[in-house]
């Protein structure tokens, strides 16, 4: 009897020492006399452009976008503290890199180039080029232990953030914890989506145009009808049907016939066809925005493209044959002239003011 | 005196809640809207080819529209309505590896009605103009018409309806990426909404508590059914695809008269099956 007495307490006492090991953190610093008011921020939703959802279970707060902002920024998320978010994300490329092929922290080159982060918020179709993430806020999750881009874990991440300096008054203040011990990944990726949401861009001269601040140029003009076939003089560039107004994209997964392909299985990058399984997915890539897109080259989902002339003379080409290739592909008739022009329409999507803007809320 | 004014100024108060009070005791039925589509007889799945003249086969990439107004008239030319639907976007393009999907087709949400007797189903084929005049900021996020893919800015109005596709032309057994291989049909604009009333074989009959299917089935081919001999070359009453594969914006367009035939072509083409 009481040698069983004995020996269930010092199962309890092993147990409960285990659990202290569990969590490796020493001593849960209380936070709750750090005031907690967070300003709630709602996302400005630009004159027709998509409205959001209503119910939103990350709600946007001064708090939880300041934190977001700071991590989106802070090389702490890097295994060795080299490489954030924004070194493939920079506001003056609208928040692309500028690079073919994005590489992480050990030089590795990834598969396909960084998208910009513009009017995310807006994007309901799906993440990334092949749309296999839901949300923004799990999205959020994934780079930083991306073998090809932070390579990290989220564990030695979160310890990080958990002794910072700094980092754990941000929490309190953005999700009103009581200790550190309650930081985890979860509340810094819904940080960064409410960061990301932030990053709004309407004010491009395409913008001020259709407000009736300004008005289009006669180049830009006859680009703008090529793009928008809305001209009976002038060729149809057909790129209204999938770069539509306002966000410059319908978020569609089509394939633009810059890969020629004999059969589905052919292609180096199934794009959607990865994620869905379907092989009539083979080669389709969202469409993406075309807002900001003079700064954003190279182009297309594995930069092939260094130019808009470029762009714009395989769209002329008529693109390659392959399977999927969407019927809106077809050789457009346009003389070189036209080609500028409609160069000239894309180049009035450009909105300095948001770079501005972005830049210089840039923390490092 | 202050009686009566007392009484004058809630004495229709009364009347009012009376009013209210004063249910009519509905009795309801289900009814349920079906929509698929077939091509000239045989189940309609985009990827999948199909014989367009002896000469011509077409293979479709993507095939949806807005149907509108559908409603239950108790006799032919009733001007009461009882509605099923105002809105909304059935897309049917189904590939060939999703064939129990294009069986069952697009679901309407079902609706309750007043049980009876009714003659005729209306059906609108894209938006009228009402509708049409709005636009996709107007529409909160999941609303059918909110959605960018189906709205054309400079013609100011929705894309009632999608067909697109190829056709190959030259029989050498590849649909080409080409000006006249494409199929783009983006039908759009008042002028070409359409309307039409569906007789059913038998009345449609609506029990209390029951549950009624009508089935809506669209004949993809039908829509091409053109008459004009400049857009039927080789008169054998089916649009001339490889020259005419596009749509035009331009309302004045001669050319408009062929997606102004198209639209109109739902009302033949649409089946109604109990
Ligand atoms: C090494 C470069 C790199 C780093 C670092 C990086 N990204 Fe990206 N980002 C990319 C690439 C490349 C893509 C496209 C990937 C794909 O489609 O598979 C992308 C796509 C995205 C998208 C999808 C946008 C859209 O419209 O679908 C979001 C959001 C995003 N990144 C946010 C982040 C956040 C947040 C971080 C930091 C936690 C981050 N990125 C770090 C390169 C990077
Ligand atoms: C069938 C739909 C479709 C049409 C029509 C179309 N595009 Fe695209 N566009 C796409 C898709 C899909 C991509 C991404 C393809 C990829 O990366 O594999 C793309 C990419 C682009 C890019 C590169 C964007 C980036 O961020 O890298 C530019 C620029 C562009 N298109 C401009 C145009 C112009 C100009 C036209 C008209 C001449 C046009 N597009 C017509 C679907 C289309």
């Amino acid at each position: 009897m009481i040698r069983n007495l004995l020996v269930s307490t010092l199962l309890i006492f092993i147990i409960a020492a285990g659990c202290k090991e569990v969590s490796s953190f020493q001593e849960p610093l209380d936070l709750s006399q750090i005031a907690y008011h967070p300003n709630p921020v709602p996302i400005k939703v630009p004159k027709g452009f998509p409205q959001l959802p209503l119910v939103n279970k990350n709600p946007q707060t001064e708090e939880g976008i300041a934190l977001g902002r700071k991590l989106f920024h802070d090389p702490i998320l890097s295994a060795d503290s080299t490489m954030s978010c924004a070194s493939c994300h920079f506001a003056h490329l609208a928040m692309t890199d500028g690079k073919a092929l994005s590489k992480g922290i050990d030089q590795k080159e990834g598969l396909r180039s960084a998208m910009s982060l513009v009017n995310v918020a807006f994007y309901n179709e799906g993440f990334f080029w092949d749309g296999r993430v839901k949300s923004l806020e799990e999205q959020a999750l994934l780079p930083v232990e991306d073998s090809i881009e932070l390579h990290n874990s989220w564990d030695q991440l979160v310890d990080k953030l958990r002794t910072h300096p700094e980092y754990p008054v941000y929490f309190r203040k953005a999700f009103g914890i009581d200790s550190v011990a309650q930081i985890d990944k979860y509340m810094a990726a819904n940080a960064m989506a409410q960061f990301e949401k932030t990053l709004i861009s309407a004010n491009s001269r395409y913008d001020q145009i259709e407000r009736g601040e300004e008005e289009y140029t006669p180049d830009e003009k006859a680009g703008y009808e090529i793009f928008f076939d809305d001209s009976k003089e002038l060729p149809d560039g057909e790129c209204g049907h999938c770069h539509n107004v306002p966000l410059m994209t319908t978020n569609e997964f089509l394939n633009n016939g810059i890969t020629y392909a004999e059969k589905a299985s052919d292609f180096p990058d199934l794009g959607r066809g990865g994620f869905t399984g379907s092989q009539f997915d083979n080669g389709k890539f969202r469409v993406p925005s075309l807002r900001n897109i003079a700064l954003t080259a190279p182009y297309m989902h594995d930069g092939r493209f260094k130019t808009l002339e470029e762009v714009v003379d395989h769209y002329a080409s008529g693109g390659h044959y392959s399977p999927s290739v969407s019927p809106l592909i077809k050789p457009l008739n346009l003389d070189e002239t036209q080609k500028r022009q409609l160069i000239a329409f894309l180049n009035t999507l450009t909105d300095l003011k948001f770079v501005q803007e972005t830049q210089q809320s840039e923390v490092y | 005196m202050r009686k009566l004014l007392i009484l004058f100024f809630i004495a229709p108060l009364f009347v009012v809640s009376s009013c209210d009070k004063e249910p009519e005791i509905e009795i309801v039925g289900n009814v349920e809207v079906n929509l698929k589509a077939n091509y000239d007889g045989e189940q309609f799945m985009t990827q999948q080819e199909y014989v367009y003249t002896s000469a011509i086969n077409v293979k479709f990439t993507e095939f949806n529209l807005y149907v509108s107004n559908i409603s239950l008239l108790e006799f032919e030319n009733s001007t009461e309505e009882t509605e099923l639907a105002e809105v909304d976007f059935v897309n049917l393009s189904f590939t060939t590896d999703q064939a129990t999907e294009a069986a069952a087709g697009y679901d309407l949400s079902t609706k309750k009605v007043p049980s009876g007797t009714y003659r005729a189903v209306k059906i609108g084929f894209g938006l009228p103009a009402d509708i049409n005049r709005t636009s996709p900021g107007d529409y909160g996020n999941g609303n059918a018409l909110a959605t960018s893919t189906h709205y054309w800015a400079s013609a100011n109005s929705y894309v009632f309806s999608k067909i697109e596709g190829f056709s190959d032309n030259n029989g050498n057994g590849i649909f080409e990426a080409s000006e006249d291989e494409g199929i783009r049909f983006h039908l759009g604009q008042d002028e070409v909404y359409t309307e039409r009333i569906l007789f059913p074989s038998e009345p449609i009959v609506v029990e209390e508590d029951g549950t009624v299917n009508l089935s809506l089935n669209i004949d993809v081919k039908k829509l091409f059914e053109i008459s004009d001999i400049t857009y039927d070359a080789n008169q054998d009453g089916l649009l001339d695809i490889e020259n005419y594969s596009s749509s035009r914006e331009d309302t004045d367009d001669p050319g408009f008269l062929v997606d102004r035939t198209i639209m109109s072509n739902y009302s033949s083409a649409t089946k109604l099956n109990q």
